[in-house]
């Protein structure tokens, strides 16, 4: 066998996986971008797309304005750095907010009209990005698969949904046909987390929704599970174990280190042991990207860098069944 | 449901997040760890081969030299905060072929000759003196037997391979358990520094000689060594009170660069540290732990000196650099540690330092293993290893095939380097292959703005901009730095008038190189635009380092790789076939994987590529 491996069927499909943006202008850009780059038919995008932070840019009088980013606060002043500014909050995956003085601190003051308000933010930004999806891959014959994770809101994921939208296509819950030979299922919640997130079920409720779902699969062998949450110590999900009794989250340290574990899903894991897909996509633990195989299964994490407009996917080519060959990828 | 809370001028909202295993202290330790308090090298090597030089002086300088490089990795380090640094930084800025060449030739392969010293000095610099030590104070021959056998090429193979074994089951077990292990490493360390210190600088100077005699006797030497050392080394021509030369300072600096230089090597692990973007962070790990290591090296020089008086420091310079047997007690050479346990009594004091040395020789090669088996992974990821390099066990969490594999590797490394005639003095090769990584690097740095404009724009260094006029001045003294020594130590090497001017003239368009690249930029700059003080920092600390590599590869005085005798083709080269062969080696197997990974519909330079995002 050649040291690198061996060569590839004749016939094809090339997906390009990537996940956890969170609300990454750029990086989604370069996703979107990324099938004409790699040269992929398929793009499948793994969840968590919705930012997690927003930055209100204090407007201290005309043309004058403040922000703090990245615990640094600046100063700047005119329209041209103001739309810059607001580029930079976008690659780095947060939304961004003009306000009067007096607007921000009764905003800060109410958490209801925060968490509003990042809804309406989130919803646009999700919204510009589907008219985005739309025009870039019309005529391309690329198809954009996106399901949501346990980070993003449900009434946001809800704007993915789009009647005529023919690029996009929303995939949670549905079973898809990627190519002739081969399917896909994807489920965006994943096991409780300590931050309490908006798509998180317990462990074995999240296995009853997979198991529904492999039931509409004829053949598992040649499914891909798109499942956002890594199955449960297969090195796709190693992270510090954290204090959930504290806000926010804490590590736990013994004998003065930071103890590690596997954060994933035991569920997940099953489904992969049991039905054996073809492939497993996954997401979620941004610090834990990888391949590896359970059974006959590959399963791989290719992380997440959202904050450095870096995006990290994986290209996998799949031929009769199997995954012909794979690399990770950091475009 | 999720809720949103403001903390000062931010809306968060909960949301999972990234944590990471390794404090900035605890990184900064690693990289003090990493530049060897230990390494002997600078303070025999410099009196011996540099009469002249000022060794303090010359450690200042080095430090001095690294500070732009560090600097330049700080931006790197907060812009792409990723395990496997040089190897992700250079691939990035340069592209694969530059990345996985110099990184495989510079790193990984060159550092199993690092493997292999760490197990020498463990050997010979740790368990051979405690022994000998001992033995001294307590009168017992066989504990003096115990060390001489440790100071045998049979002692030292066992030695370090046993030491590389206990080091990969230690990583192998958990990143985790090697941190705990790091702490008492560096208290021990710096415990036993300290001690080292303490005795050289209270040492009565009317004592020296008496102590140092006395204990030549008792490790069986001969009577009145110091005079005899001294009369064998005037004897050999060996001016004992040299002039004070600015050539040979300024040579000691590559010299002392042999530990200043790994000030960067956390960057390999900057996926594992905890705010790894914070600037304030990296300039803490990154420049801090340069500046501390450059004082400690040079404050253990002052009291090597203060010790036993300059003629002492030429008289143990000879026995190391002009092999001067009589210059050494029972085959040792008196190294600062080796000198403070001579001048000593206490048994106590001879296992504070021989612990603390046996710690640091165990800790490098924990550091070998730690940052090659990350960049050994990336590479693989990257599908230019084989895939299963990058295996990591489920139950362990670590790279374990890796480790493996470096471990295996390593072991003809560890035979060569003490049965093999002549490969200990390819050590040094390792400054010069892992300058060349750690220049690149800074030279990567200064094209970041440019060669990864979003990934710049997006960190927090993007703000810091320096006059383009200023900077234009850095980057012109880093340049000055590279081709006067080229030009300097060109004469030197070159036999006929042709390779002379062939070597300046290289040495010329290299630096021209660096200017070219910045050709869209240079005008403003001149007009005094804003520059990135990256660029500034990174184009000045890539001259200075090149310059250190270039002053490896010319100047006798710093080596094998100095020394070109074409007289007797190829053997006379042998050590200069060595480094420019595993260079071509590396750049072959680049081409080798990519066609292979070619030929199964992966194309590598996917690896490395940015998508346009528009």
């Amino acid at each position: 066998m050649p040291l690198f491996g061996k060569k590839p069927a004749s016939k094809t499909t090339t997906v390009f996986f990537a996940t956890d943006v969170h609300g990454s202008e750029r990086t989604f850009r370069k996703f979107i971008n990324a099938g004409k780059f790699y040269n992929a038919q398929v793009l499948v995008m793994g969840g968590d797309i919705i930012g997690k932070m927003a930055v209100p840019i204090i407007q201290e009088g005309p043309g004058h304005y403040r922000a703090t980013l990245q615990g640094r606060t600046e100063r700047f002043e005119g329209e041209e750095a103001l739309q810059a500014l607001r580029e930079r909050i976008g690659t780095l995956g947060f939304y961004s907010q003009v306000l009067e003085e007096g607007e921000f601190h009764e905003l800060a003051a109410d958490p209801s009209r925060v968490e509003a308000m990042f809804h309406d933010l989130a919803r646009e930004r999700l919204e510009s990005w589907l008219d985005l999806a739309e025009t870039r891959l019309a005529g391309t014959g690329i198809k954009c698969y996106v399901t949501g994770g346990n980070d993003d809101y449900p009434d946001v994921l809800q704007a993915l949904h789009r009647p005529n939208a023919e690029a996009l296509v929303a995939c949670e819950g549905k079973l898809i046909e990627i190519d002739g030979e081969h399917t896909m299922i994807s489920m965006g919640f994943s096991g409780p987390t300590p931050w309490k997130t908006p798509r998180e079920i317990p462990d074995e409720e999240l296995g009853l929704k997979i198991e529904e779902m492999i039931a509409q699969v004829a053949d598992p062998s040649r499914c891909v599970f798109n499942f956002h949450d890594p199955p449960v110590d297969s090195t796709l999900d190693t992270c510090p174990l954290l204090d959930w009794s504290t806000d926010p989250p804490t590590q736990i340290v013994k004998a003065g280190q930071v103890v590690l574990h596997g954060a994933g899903s035991k569920s997940v894991r099953k489904a992969i042991e049991t039905h054996q897909p073809v492939l497993g996509l996954h997401g979620h633990i941004h610090e834990s990207p990888g391949a590896t195989r359970i059974g006959r299964s590959l399963c791989v994490n290719p992380g997440s860098e959202y904050g450095e407009g870096v995006l990290r996917g994986v290209l996998l080519n799949l031929a009769g069944g199997k995954v012909e060959s794979y690399q990770l990828t950091s475009g | 449901m999720a809720t949103a809370a403001a903390t000062p001028e931010v809306f968060t909202r909960k949301a999972s997040g990234l944590v990471r295993v390794m404090s900035p202290y605890s990184a900064f330790i690693y990289n003090i760890l990493t530049m060897g308090l230990i390494f002997p090298w600078t303070y025999l090597w410099a009196p011996g081969a540099l009469p002249g030089g000022k060794l303090v002086w010359g450690i200042l300088l080095a430090t001095v030299f690294e500070i732009p490089i560090a600097f330049a990795y700080v931006w790197l380090s907060t812009a792409l905060p990723r395990s496997g640094g040089d190897y992700v930084f250079q691939s990035r800025a340069f592209g694969g072929f530059w990345g996985y060449t110099l990184l495989m030739s510079g790193f990984v392969i060159w550092i199993l000759q690092w493997v292999a010293l760490s197990g020498w000095l463990l050997s010979y610099l740790g368990f051979a003196p405690l022994f000998l030590g001992l033995g001294a104070t307590t009168g017992n021959a066989a504990l003096s037997e115990i060390g001489v056998w440790f100071t045998s090429a049979n002692g030292i193979i066992i030695t370090s391979i046993v030491n590389a074994f206990l080091s990969m089951l230690l990583l192998v077990s958990g990143f985790k358990n090697y941190v705990k292990v790091q702490y008492v490493m560096f208290y021990g360390i710096l415990v036993a520094f300290a001690t080292t210190l303490i005795v050289l600088f209270t040492t009565p100077q009317a004592e020296f000689v008496t102590r140092l005699n006395e204990f030549a006797v008792r490790s069986g030497g001969v009577q009145n060594f110091y005079q005899a050392a001294r009369d064998a080394v005037v004897g050999a021509g060996i001016d004992l009170n040299p002039p004070f030369s600015m050539l040979a300072t300024l040579l000691v600096a590559p010299i002392a660069w042999t530990s200043l230089q790994w000030a960067t090597y956390s960057a390999e692990q900057n996926g594992e540290i905890k705010e790894a973007r914070s600037f304030k962070n990296q300039v803490f790990i990154l420049v801090g732990s340069l500046i501390v290591t450059g004082i400690l090296l040079a404050l253990l020089a002052m009291a090597f000196e203060r010790a036993g008086g300059t003629e002492f420091v030429y008289i143990a310079g000879a026995g190391y650099w002009s092999l001067i047997p009589e210059a050494s007690i029972s085959g040792f050479n008196l190294w600062p540690n080796i000198l403070a346990v001579a001048l000593t009594a206490s048994p106590l004091v001879v296992l504070l330092i021989a612990f603390g040395y046996i710690l640091n020789s165990f800790q490098i090669v924990n550091n070998c293993y730690i940052g090659v088996t990350r960049i050994m992974v990336a590479m693989s990821l990257d599908r230019l290893l084989p895939e299963w390099v990058s295996k990591v066990h489920e139950r362990l969490h670590t790279p374990v095939n890796a480790h493996l594999v470096y471990f295996l590797a390593s072991i003809p490394v560890i035979w060569a380097y003490n049965k093999v005639g002549g490969w200990i003095g390819l050590t040094l090769g390792v400054t010069f292959a892992c300058g060349y990584v750690f220049a690149a690097t800074s030279l990567a740095g200064a094209v970041l703005p440019f060669r990864a404009k979003e990934v710049y724009d997006a960190s927090p260094g993007a703000s810091y901009k320096v006059n383009g006029l200023a900077g234009l001045v850095l980057m012109l003294i880093g340049a000055a730095a590279f081709v006067w020594t080229t030009w300097e130590f060109a004469a030197v090497f070159a036999a006929t008038p042709i390779l002379l001017w062939l070597v300046r003239l290289l040495g010329l368009a290299a630096a021209a190189g660096v200017f070219y690249m910045f050709r869209g930029q240079l005008g403003g700059w001149v007009r005094g635009a804003a520059m990135p003080w990256v660029t500034a920092l990174g184009t000045a600390g890539a001259g200075v380092g090149f310059a250190m590599v270039v002053a490896f590869l010319l100047a006798p005085q710093l080596g094998v790789l100095g020394n070109w005798d074409f007289s007797n083709l190829p053997s006379s080269l042998w050590s200069q076939i060595i480094a420019f062969g595993i260079l071509i080696l590396s750049a072959v197997w680049y081409f080798a994987a990519k066609a292979a990974q070619k030929r199964r519909g992966i194309n590598v330079d996917y690896a490395f590529k940015e998508i346009p995002p528009e």
